[in-house]
Order: structure tokens, then sequence, then C-alpha cells
């Protein structure tokens, strides 16, 4: 830059100052007038308003109308605070300025400072939002008479004010007729039902309402039903319900309800089509064709009870038994068609009942309570006597009584072996059943051959099969039979028929023989076992060795004749000649007793004797 | 044509924005210095008229950052200066009270006092980018064109006429006064007019030639003008300049207080 600007020179400075200057002053004398845009209007008002009569009077009084802006007043409250019609009519519904106005669009539709004779209202009039008090002009668009409507056609003294005869003078001429009959029949307040919409004017349709017109009631005029209605509320609150405008023709006193098009319709009354399934009680078999007046006596339509007995008490064969509920077994057709089926009753029918009339079971007609026990009608039947009870059912078929199911197994004495094939009187004897014993000897007692020796349970040892099936274990006795005893004959031991009680002992059956020689009392196991009498062992005390000269324990080497001597000679070294030889030789004259001298079997030991020796 | 086409283009907007303003006007009467359209003048064309004070002083001086040619924004200049004051003058939708009054009045007077400024200011000689010549470039621009004028053939018919205007006038500084200044117009204007009318009865060649040596004759006879005119020239721009800056100014803080005064009681309180 090489000089500052222009304005920026002392010249120009001073002048902005300058100008400044003067504008503040000058603002400040005129109240800030001369930001006025335009002169206030001049035009006088019909009174005075806030102490004046034309705006102009505040030409210098700016903030009278623009409140500063701390103020918090908005400069239609300033309009308001001197113009309160107008504040009154944004405080009801209705109104000239009620609906859209408010403090803050006042400038939307009114100006100022255009000049002392410049209108105060800038909107066209003919934009006016009339819908928003309550009215529209929709209707309204074309006069009666031709023309577009004007404000004072409708407003002739005040914009503000409205009078009904205005509607009357145009619509008289339009259609005197109609207009005459709804002045008559719902009054002069046009404005309480018509909104200028047309919504119930020439193009009102009620058959776009929930309540179309149909059947007679296309003919009706509209106070027929709206009368008295004088308000759209009221329009649209008229009842729908039938009787509300059909009680007096309601032949049946109200008895069936409100609901008239539940058989009626719109058309006429006679030729009503009753559903009568919606009564809750179809009509079927002999109902649909039977008169009405036959179940609805003295045209009673309501209140009739729709249990069977309700009308057919009097035709009740089972006296009541079955309450009302007839068709539970009989068709609605006819009586005769019945369709009780006895299988879902608590008693259904099997084998011969099935073929057995009704009455026999049910005698006299009794069908509630008859027993379902088998001897309530068979108690003649029982050949048990009552043994078992009344369930005849556990033993026999419902088929016949021979077809029995009774299963002797299930009993407490199942039946096996020669039991299987014996007739049951061989038990049963004089048809008791209930209470027969059942231990063996109440029916075998004359087959016991143990005379009652082993009790009444024959069972321990045979076999149901016959006698001769003995199932008894020997060796689970006190005796177990081994060896050679498991081979003799009972009666070896149990001679004449004895049995319980027998000696173990072995010599309860055997003596002792002869070789014995009492020597080795009664305890033969000692040495024999049951299997033979020999070879036998002994385990006693025996001096001499057993296995001498290779006796091998053959003890009748050395006890040819008897345990209680013995023989040495039995051996062929032993010859008595030679024996006696030698011992003379050594000069031992006895040697009678070897042992004595030969305890060991040696010839030269053992023996305590004096004769020396050796063999 | 071209030298004046921010003229034309201004012409052109006014064109534009009269014919806008008009049929508002017809549709909804004259749009109201409050209204949308009334506004947007108003603000459109201050903004037009700060650039107008603003802009080409400021490019005049950033000698150092130059941006852009000194010529366009000269015709910027123009441009902005008729076309930012005629939208101020439709934004007062023809009323002219209290302050705003003022302001339209200053306007006016602005752009009068502008008109008369570029007047002087075209009599002080400067090269394409605004620099002012000094009297010795101007002697030798016209000894250049004096040996132009020699070498040119003169028209059969137009020679004792050429002759007659191209007669040298006083070339010392301050041998002129005001009246040379603001008389060079119209005597252009005549100038222009005999050059025509002799050119008339002439074949297409000669008027050419004609008017080339009348267009030599007349950038001497304006060079000699303006030697001669230089000094008065120059006090009388310097005095335009204490004049215009001043009421520029006022103007400037009028239209403030003004813009301030309505968007506070027209926009602020509501």
């Amino acid at each position: 830059m090489t000089r500052p600007l222009g304005c920026l020179s002392g010249a120009g400075l001073l002048a902005g100052v300058l100008a400044a200057v003067i504008i503040a002053v000058v603002g400040a004398a005129g109240s800030n007038a001369m930001f006025s845009p335009g002169d206030l209007n001049a035009t006088p008002g019909q009174a005075q308003v806030g102490g004046i009569s034309t705006h102009s009077d505040l030409s210098h009084q700016c903030d009278q109308c623009h409140a500063a802006f701390w103020d918090g007043d908005r400069m239609g409250d300033r309009c308001l605070a001197c113009h309160q019609e107008v504040a009154a009519e944004l405080a009801v519904v209705s109104g000239f300025h009620s609906g859209f106005a408010e403090p803050g669009n006042c400038r939307d539709c009114h100006t100022e400072h255009g000049g002392p004779e410049a209108a105060l209202t800038l909107a066209e009039i003919s934009n006016y939002p009339h819908d928003r008090t309550g009215f529209s002009l929709r209707a309204h668009a074309p006069m009666a008479v031709g023309g577009a409507f004007r404000c004072m056609d409708c407003h002739p003294s005040q914009l503000r004010e409205f009078s009904p005869v205005s509607c009357l003078g145009c619509h008289d001429e339009l259609e005197s007729g109609y207009t005459q009959k709804h002045l008559a029949d719902f009054g002069r307040e046009c404005l309480g039902c018509h909104d200028g919409v047309d919504h119930y004017g020439a193009a009102f349709d009620h058959q776009t309402l929930a309540f179309r017109l149909l059947g007679g009631h296309q003919g009706l005029g509209c106070s027929a039903c709206h009368r008295g209605a004088l308000t759209v509320l009221a329009l649209q609150t008229a009842p729908t319900r039938c009787l509300a405008c059909h009680a007096k023709d309601d032949v049946h006193a109200g008895r069936l309800g409100q609901e008239c098009d539940t058989c009626h319709t719109p058309q006429t009354w006679t030729d009503a089509t009753l559903d009568h399934q919606l009564t809750g009680f179809q009509l079927e078999g002999s109902h649909a064709t039977a008169d009405c007046l036959g179940c609805h006596v003295d045209r009673r339509w309501s209140g009739i009870p729709t249990d069977c007995l309700g009308c057919h008490k009097g035709q009740d064969p089972h006296a009541g038994q079955f309450a009302a509920d007839c068709d539970a077994c009989h068709a609605p057709t006819q009586w005769s068609e019945i369709h009780f089926d006895h299988q879902t009753s608590s008693y259904p029918l099997a084998g011969a009942h099935l073929q057995a009339a009704c009455d026999s079971c049910h005698a006299r007609g009794r069908y509630v309570g008859t027993p379902t026990s088998c001897l309530s009608c068979h108690a003649s039947d029982d050949e048990h006597n009552g043994q078992f009870g009344q369930d005849c059912s556990s033993c026999h078929r419902p088929t016949r009584w021979s077809e029995v199911t009774f299963d002797h197994n299930r009993s407490a004495f199942p039946l096996v072996g020669a039991h299987l094939d014996i007739a049951c009187d061989s038990c049963h004897a004089g048809g008791r059943y209930v209470g027969t014993p059942t231990s063996c000897v109440n029916c075998h007692a004359s087959d016991d051959k143990h005379n009652g020796q082993f009790g009444r349970d024959c069972s321990a040892c045979h076999r149901a099969t016959r006698w001769s099936d003995v199932t008894f274990d020997h060796n689970r006795s006190g005796f177990p039979l081994t060896g050679a005893h498991r081979s003799v004959g009972c009666a070896n031991c149990h001679a004449g028929g004895s049995f319980s009680g027998m000696p173990t002992a072995c010599s309860a059956c055997h003596s002792e023989p002869q070789i014995h020689q009492g020597v080795f009392g009664q305890d033969c196991a000692a040495c024999h076992s049951t299997s033979a009498w020999l070879p036998a062992s002994w385990n006693g005390p025996h001096t001499f060795p057993m296995n001498h000269g290779d006796a091998g324990g053959q003890c009748s080497t050395c006890h040819p004749s008897g345990y209680s001597e013995y023989t040495c000679y039995g051996c062929h070294k032993h010859d008595p000649a030679e024996i006696e030889k030698k011992h003379q030789e050594k000069g031992i004259p006895d040697f009678s007793d070897c042992t004595s001298c030969h305890a060991t079997g040696k010839e030269d030991g053992g023996g305590g004797g004096n004769n020396g020796g050796g063999d | 044509m071209l030298g004046s086409r921010e003229l034309w283009l201004a012409g052109l907007a006014i064109a534009l924005v009269s014919g806008l303003y008009a049929s508002a006007s017809a549709l909804t009467g004259v749009p109201a210095a409050s209204g949308f359209l009334g506004h947007s003048l108003g603000v459109l064309g201050f903004i037009l008229m700060l650039s107008t004070e603003t802009l080409y002083s400021l490019r005049k001086r950033a000698i150092r950052r130059p941006w852009g040619r000194m010529r366009d924004w000269l015709r910027f200049h123009i441009f902005t200066g008729i076309v930012g004051p005629y939208l101020v003058l439709l934004h007062t939708a023809w009323e002219f009270n209290g302050l705003a009054g003022v302001v339209t009045l200053l306007t006016a007077i602005v752009v009068l006092s502008g008109f008369i400024g570029r007047y002087i200011y075209t009599a002080v000689p400067r090269t394409a980018d605004g620099i002012v010549l000094e009297a010795e470039a101007l002697r030798n621009e016209i000894s250049q064109l004096e040996a132009e004028l020699r070498a040119t053939a003169s028209p059969a018919g137009a020679s004792s006429e050429s002759r007659g205007t191209s007669a040298p006038i006083q070339t010392d500084e301050n041998a002129a006064g005001i009246g040379w200044i603001l008389g060079r117009g119209p005597e252009e204007i005549r100038d222009r007019l005999q050059t025509w009318r002799r050119g008339r009865g002439l074949d297409r060649q000669a008027r050419q030639l004609l008017t080339q040596k009348q267009a030599a004759l007349r950038r001497r006879r304006q060079l000699e003008r303006q030697i001669a005119s230089l000094s008065t020239a120059r006090r009388l721009l310097s005095l335009w300049h204490s004049v215009h800056i001043p009421l520029g100014m006022a103007l400037f803080v009028a239209a403030f207080v003004h813009a301030a005064g309505a968007l506070y009681y027209a926009t602020l309180l509501r």
C-alpha cells in the first residue's frame, strides 16, 4: 500500500464521524422517527383506542408500538394492548381473528407507515382464512343468483358479525320448499350443523356413513331420525340402534332385545328371516318343521328353555331318569331314533349281554342307577353260592357261563403234574371252592405210606406227577448216602417203612465182624469207608511195623483169625519148624510171642526179651 | 465498443432488474422496501456500492501484490458503481422518508459526483494501468503521431478539413483552464460528427483512410489538450476527491445506520 484508502483519509474520517453525530442527534431529538419508513395512518377509527383516534397521533412515540427488544413485549403485544377487542377474539374459539391470529403474526396481515391514508390491512381480504372461523367458504364460491360472494353479502354490518338471516335470504331463493321444511325441522341456527364445506348440504351422502340408509330408511326425511338435532354433534350421535326409533313397532315388546336386524331387514318388518341357530337352539329334525308356536306358546319368544324336557316333559317315558338331556340318546327326528351307545356308558355290553333285551337288566324301565355287579342280575345263576362274591367276570366270560377264564395257576394252589388231569370235584368236593385246604394230606391222607412221619407236606419229597417221582435228597438229610450206601435199597435201612428217627451209627445196621473180636468198638468209620469194608485202614497204635515183610497193610497176613492175636508164620519166611530150630539153637525156649523180642520185626532188635534172637 | 463494455453490461443488468421489478410491481404492486424483493434489492445494491467504494481503491494501492488487471478492476468499479445505486433506488419503493430518504439522496449525490470525477479523471493522461503520464511523455507521443500523419495520404476532398482540425494548440501545461477540461466532450462529439459528414461522399477506401487520419488527429488534439490542461486537471481532480470522499463516507455511515435501524425495527422487534 502506498497510501491509505480515501475513506480513511482525514476528510473521510471526519465526514464519517460528523455524519454519525448528526444522525445520533437527529435520532435522539426525533425519538428515532427518522427510521420511520413512512407516515402513520391518519384515518380516525370508530372510537378512540388507548386515548388516540389514529395511529398518526403516535408519530413521534415509536416506543408505543416498537418495544425495545429487551422489554419482552413483541410488537403484537403492543397492538393488542390497545386493540383489546382483538385480544378478546384471540381468547375465544370463534371470532374474526380467532384460530389463526396471535400476537406474533399481526404483521402478516397488517402494516403501517404506508402514509396517512394507506390501508392498515396488508392481506387481501379474499384470502382471509375463513375456514378458521369454523365456516368454510368452499361451498359458497358462486352466489345463488350468480356472481362471486363479497364479504358484505354475509356480513352486511360488520365483518365480525354474522346473522343466519344472511343464509336464509339466499337459500330460500335457491330452494324454497326444502329450506322452509329444513327450518321447520332444525330451526334457524344454520351454523350449528353447517360448516360451509357442505358436509351436510346438498352433497351430503348418508351412504358414506357408518349408518347407511337402506330399504325403508331411504325415503324418510332427516328429522324422522334426527329430530331435534341442532348441532353436528347431535346429528352424529343420533342413536343407531333399531329400537331407538322403532320401539313403537316392536311387536315383541322388547323381549327379543334391541337388534331387530338380526331377523328383520330394512326393507320390511315382515318376511323376517330368523336364523334360529343364532338363538343358541338350532332347529333340527322334527323341530325344523314344527310350528313356531308349538314351542313359543302365546308368542313368547324369549326365555324359552332349550333343554328337551322344557317342551317334552309330558312325553318322557323315563320318568325323568335322564334329566333334561334327551338328545343324549334320542335324535331330534323322532323319539324312536336312538343313538344311545351302551358302550360309552359305565357298563359296556359284551358277549351274551349284547343280545339280551334291555328290560332283562333294566326291569320296569329303570335305567339310571342300574347296578353293574354281575350278581345283581345273575344271583340265581350262581352255582358257587356266593363263594366268589359279586364279580363273576373274574372267572367267567360274558359270552356264556362255561367259558371260564379262571386260571388255577394264578390261585394260591397252582395245578401241576397229576393235579392237572383230575376232575375239579376231586379236590372241590361238594362244589366247595373257597377255603379249599392246600396241604397235600388233606386229599392224600389215605395215600400216605409214611403214616404221617413226614408231616403234611408231601411235596417236600414227592413231585406232583406221581408218588414215585421223589425229590428227596438223602444227602441233605442227617445221613448223606455215600459209597455203598447209595446203591442199597431204601428198605435195607428203613425196614418196616420207618424213615424218621433212624439211627445214623454204623452199628445200627452193621454188626461187628468176628474178626474184630471186640477190639475196635462201634466206630467202623475209624478204619472203614462207606465204599467198601475193605480195604480198611488202621490209624491207631500198632507197635509192630505194619509194612513189615512187605505186608502192605494186609491185616490178615498177621491177623488171620482175629485182631486180638497175631501170627508171624503166615509169612513164608517163618516156617515154624525152622523158627523153633533156630530158637532152640539159641537157647530160647519160649518164642511164642515173637514181638516180645522182635518188636521192630528185626532179628536183633527192638525186643526186650531175653531170648536173643534174630530171624 | 470494447472500451465501454462495462457500460453495456451495466445497462443489461439494469434492464434485467427493471424487468423483474416491473413484473413484481404488476403482480403485487410496488415491492415494499421491507419485503423480500425490496430487502434483496437494498442489500445487494449496498454490497455493490460498498464494492465500488473499496475494491478498486484497494487494487490501485496493491502495487506489490497486484491481482488482476487494473483496467478490469476499473470496469468492475464502473459496473458496480452504476448498478448498485440503481438497486438501492429500487429498494426505496419510491418513498424517501427519514434517514432512508437521506441515504437515497446521498446515494444520488455520490453517484453524480462519481460521474463528474470520472470525467475529470479521464482528463489526466494515464497508462493502461492507470499510471499518470507526465507532459514529456505526451509530447513524445505527439511527435510520433505527427510522423504518422505526414506519412498518411489525405483522401480526396478531405485534406483541407483535416488540416483545419489538426491545427496545433497551445501545449503549455498551465495554458488551459477548467473549460478545456469540461469542454472536451462536446468538442469530441462535434469532431466525430464532422468526420461522419465528410466521409458520406467518399468511397469505402477513402472513408477508411479518412477515419484513420481523423482518429490520429483526435488523438493528437487530445494529447495536446491534456498537456495544456494537465495542471488544471490535477487540481480539479484533487478538489473532487476532497468533496467526493467525505460525501461517500457520510453516505456509508448513514447507510449502515439505516440498515441497523431496519434490522432492529423490522427484524428484532417482531
